[in-house]
């Protein structure tokens, strides 16, 4: 089985990058992709798995990590998963939906990754089909369900300024018996969020929140100002919290983490890095002919820094921009020119402006105006990672309409503002998903999501929050149509490039 | 809207006199985006004196319009003599946006070329760079935020700079407690024939944002909250010159 997986992910890759495959997979690779809960196998200091552009590099810092015993590891709770049973080292410590048919095919469904409570559309669905699971299958997602009234990030009520109201409930998660905002529970449906790089998505860049308009919160455990950069509802606001959270949910670890437990895991998530290391239409490493590239630059350096105000982002591959005649001279012309336009990806990314419109979080309530001109790295800011450095809950459209594609195998919800209209949709919002709203208790939030780290993409397709865009030119398209950017064929396929490389 | 247009024809003969450098320019009326482009925001915002007919260039406020919505324009004729959005300079000027809804209107850059962004003078430094310490003696003292007309929200690039300052020297004084006003600009006032006034709730809505942002910045400090209507305008700095926006504000004070 895992044989034939190997030979199928192969198969659409052209001469440099099947050579490259199979190299990789004579070291030993593909049998080892698949992490299972409790195997006890040693985590390598540093380890490299292939993907469709190449080569993706996990460090850890202090490693190699002997996994047995460790709580990230060992499936502490009832349903036989482990925190890597959905973060995944070959998948940028993530989940990609391929990964998800994998395990499907490999086990006939039996994986714990499908267990019934978020790895199917819906508990009460007949889980040995493969269609109850098809959301996981075909986009990665997994169930999300939050308390209905809100709960804030420290898990205080909220009264919220809206109502929400279920207009279509395809899975039954939503309207079943149990189930529903009538019964004290909204569900929604995401993608796993990268467990790697975590100091720059807990880095505080500056004392506000100038999205909501107050200075940070504080951390409930160190006094601290918080990010407000983990997952997509910033219901989390520490490490501590999510994996209390995680592990009662998604392992239905029926037990509170001992000190000890949430000690290993924090340490863990903050020392394991990762990022894309080397790609056959690059001929070769990310971090060769200038470049910085992959994962030990960003475990080396200061997190959080701004872009803007600093060392600009994805200047890791600016010297790509101008690689000498003796560096071209050791490249094809396609190597070369793939270089080139990672470059250029860059200056797309950071240079290109549009204008951006109807963005809560942007065009509202700050003062940027609706519209805005500006660029990817307007909200993609922080240097090496690409997240927001301030906390970035920003509504792009990909789970509201008009702007979301029109899934009918999603809830769709009705949300009704009972104070202010909402600045960009009115009184009354359609969304497969209210995001930041269902922490905040306010309307002006619904739709936000926190941006991700834009390392290791390569490794976990789809993206977006819901999973709809299934590769990177689906990512470029969906801003294209968004914003009605006007962006060339040139520039969307350097864009590609540049985010295949990361 | 309708409203406004009618009467704001019956109030033109008053209004219509060339205006000059200084003069306090006050109106409402939808905002035009022009599509200017000389990079990131560099777009212009225009807005046109409904009294007056006169179009003024107000991209220069800290918070800038939306364009669904009416906007409040309170400014000064600016000496500057370019006009880089293709229209005379308000400068300082304030743009709030009212809850009356507009027509979206884009013209295109026309040859215009905005202007390029430069970082405002009122920007903070990351926390990665210390603050220097304000020297002493130090005794009571009051440092004043400022909001968009009938909005409680803190404006970036404004108050927060404001604010970081305060926080800096209010760690270093080591004041009892603080005390925070919050005002609000309740009494009528006829603006391009609309009557325009401040919900009294804003005021206590305003100290209570600031507070919320000082316990989180000064955790320990004990932090009052008092409000107050029928605010006055000031002459503090930190409001430009604007009269209105020197009404529209809360007050930290340090009490030792
Ligand atoms: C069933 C799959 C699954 C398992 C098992 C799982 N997670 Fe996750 N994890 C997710 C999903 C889905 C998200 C994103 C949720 C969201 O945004 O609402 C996530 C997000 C996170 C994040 C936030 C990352 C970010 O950038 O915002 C952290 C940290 C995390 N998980 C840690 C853990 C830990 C620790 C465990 C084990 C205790 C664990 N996860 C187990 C699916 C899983
Ligand atoms: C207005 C702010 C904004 C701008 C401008 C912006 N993004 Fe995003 N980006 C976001 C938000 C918010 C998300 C998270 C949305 C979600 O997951 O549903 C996101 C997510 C992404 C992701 C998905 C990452 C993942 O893990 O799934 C990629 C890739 C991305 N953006 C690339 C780009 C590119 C390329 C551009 C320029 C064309 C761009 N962004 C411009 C706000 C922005």
């Amino acid at each position: 089985m895992r044989v034939t997986n190997r030979i199928k992910r192969s198969l659409p890759l052209a001469g440099a990058a099947l050579a490259l495959v199979l190299a990789v997979g004579a070291r030993g690779d593909a049998p080892d992709r698949w992490w299972s809960p409790g195997e006890g196998r040693v985590l390598p200091a540093s380890l490299d798995y292939t993907n469709e552009h190449g080569a993706l590099r996990t460090l850890v810092v202090g490693g190699p990590l002997k996994t047995r015993g460790h709580p990230f590891f060992e499936p502490l709770g009832a349903n036989g998963r482990a925190c890597v049973t959905c973060h995944q080292p070959a998948d940028a410590m993530s989940l990609s939906a391929r990964t998800a048919q994998e395990r499907w095919e490999a086990t006939g469904g039996k994986d714990p990754l499908f267990a019934a409570i978020d790895g199917s559309n819906c508990p009460i669905l007949p889980q040995g089909e493969k269609a109850s699971h098809s959301l996981l299958l075909e986009r990665g997602l997994f169930r999300v369900q939050r308390p209905w009234p809100v709960r804030a990030f420290n898990g205080q009520p909220v009264t919220p300024d809206f109502t929400i109201e279920v207009v279509r409930d395809p899975n039954g998660c939503n309207s079943a018996p149990g189930y529903g905002p009538g019964a004290g529970n909204v569900s929604v449906y995401r993608r796993v969020r990268p467990v790697a790089n975590m100091k720059y998505l807990l880095a505080v860049g500056f004392p506000f929140d100038p999205k909501q308009g107050y200075a940070l919160p504080l951390d409930p455990d160190d006094g601290k100002p918080q990010s407000g950069n983990l997952m997509a509802d910033n219901r989390a606001g520490n490490l501590r919290l999510q994996m209390e959270d995680a592990s009662s949910v998604h392992l239905e670890f029926a037990r509170a983490l001992t000190p000890a437990q949430i000690k290993r895991i924090r340490d863990f998530e903050l020392s394991i890095y990762t990022a894309q290391q080397s790609s056959p239409a690059a001929g070769g490493g990310l971090d060769t002919m200038g470049a910085t590239g992959g994962p030990a630059k960003l475990r080396d350096s200061q997190p959080g820094a701004l872009g803007s105000i600093g060392t600009p982002v994805w200047s890791e591959f600016a010297a790509w921009d101008r690689i000498s005649a003796e560096d071209a001279a050791k490249l094809t012309p396609q190597q070369l020119a793939f270089r080139q336009s990672v470059a250029r990806g860059a200056r797309v990314f950071r240079d290109r402006t549009f204008l951006i419109t109807d963005s809560a979080g942007i065009n509202s309530r700050m003062g940027f105006g609706n519209p805005v001109r500006n660029s990817c790295v307007f909200c993609h800011n922080m240097t090496q990672m690409g997240n927001d450095v301030a906390p970035g809950q920003v509504d792009l459209g990909t789970t509201t309409q008009p702007f979301a594609d029109p899934w009918d195998d999603l809830p769709l919800f009705r949300i009704t503002c009972l104070n202010q209209p909402h600045p960009h949709y009115g009184k009354i919002i359609l969304t497969y998903d209210p995001g930041f709203a269902l922490t905040s208790g306010k309307c002006a939030d619904v739709g936000k999501i926190t941006l991700q780290s834009m390392r290791g993409l390569s490794a976990r397709a789809p993206y977006f929050s819901n999973g709809l865009a299934k590769d990177l030119r689906g990512v470029v398209d969906y801003y294209e149509r968004r914003y009605k950017i006007g962006y060339t064929e040139q520039e969307k396929q350097d864009l590609v490039n540049l985010m295949s490389v990361l | 809207m309708r409203s406004l247009i009618t009467l704001a024809a019956l109030a033109l003969p008053l209004s219509a006199q060339a205006a000059e450098t200084g003069d306090l320019v006050r109106f409402v009326s939808c905002p035009v985006y022009r599509d200017a482009d000389s990079g990131k925001k560099s777009g212009c915002w225009l807005a046109t004196d409904p009294a007056t007919g006169r179009r003024w260039d107000v991209s220069q406020s800290p918070y800038k319009p939306n364009w669904d919505f009416a906007v409040l324009v309170e400014g000064r004729v600016s000496a500057a003599s370019a006009d880089p959005c293709g229209a005379p300079v308000l400068d300082p000027v304030r743009t709030s946006i009212l809850p009356d809804p507009c027509t979206r209107h884009m013209l295109p850059a026309e040859g215009y070329k905005g202007r390029k962004f430069v970082l405002p003078p009122r920007n903070i430094q990351p926390l990665s760079v210390a603050r220097p310490v304000p020297p002493g003696p130090y005794a009571e003292r009051v440092f004043t935020t400022y909001f968009e007309f009938d909005r409680d929200f803190l404006v970036y690039q404004y108050d927060d700079f404001i604010i970081d300052n305060a926080a800096t020297w209010i760690r270093a004084a080591k004041p009892k407690k603080l005390v925070v006003t919050g005002f609000a600009a309740t009494e009528p006032e006829t603006v391009s024939g609309r009557t325009l006034a401040e919900r009294p709730e804003i005021a206590r809505d305003r100290a209570e944002a600031i507070a919320e942002t000082l316990r989180r910045l000064l955790p320990g400090l004990p932090v009052e909250t008092k409000w107050e209507v029928g605010a006055k305008p000031t002459g503090d700095p930190d409001a430009d010159t604007i009269p209105g926006q020197s009404q529209r504000r809360a007050e930290i004070r340090a009490v030792f």
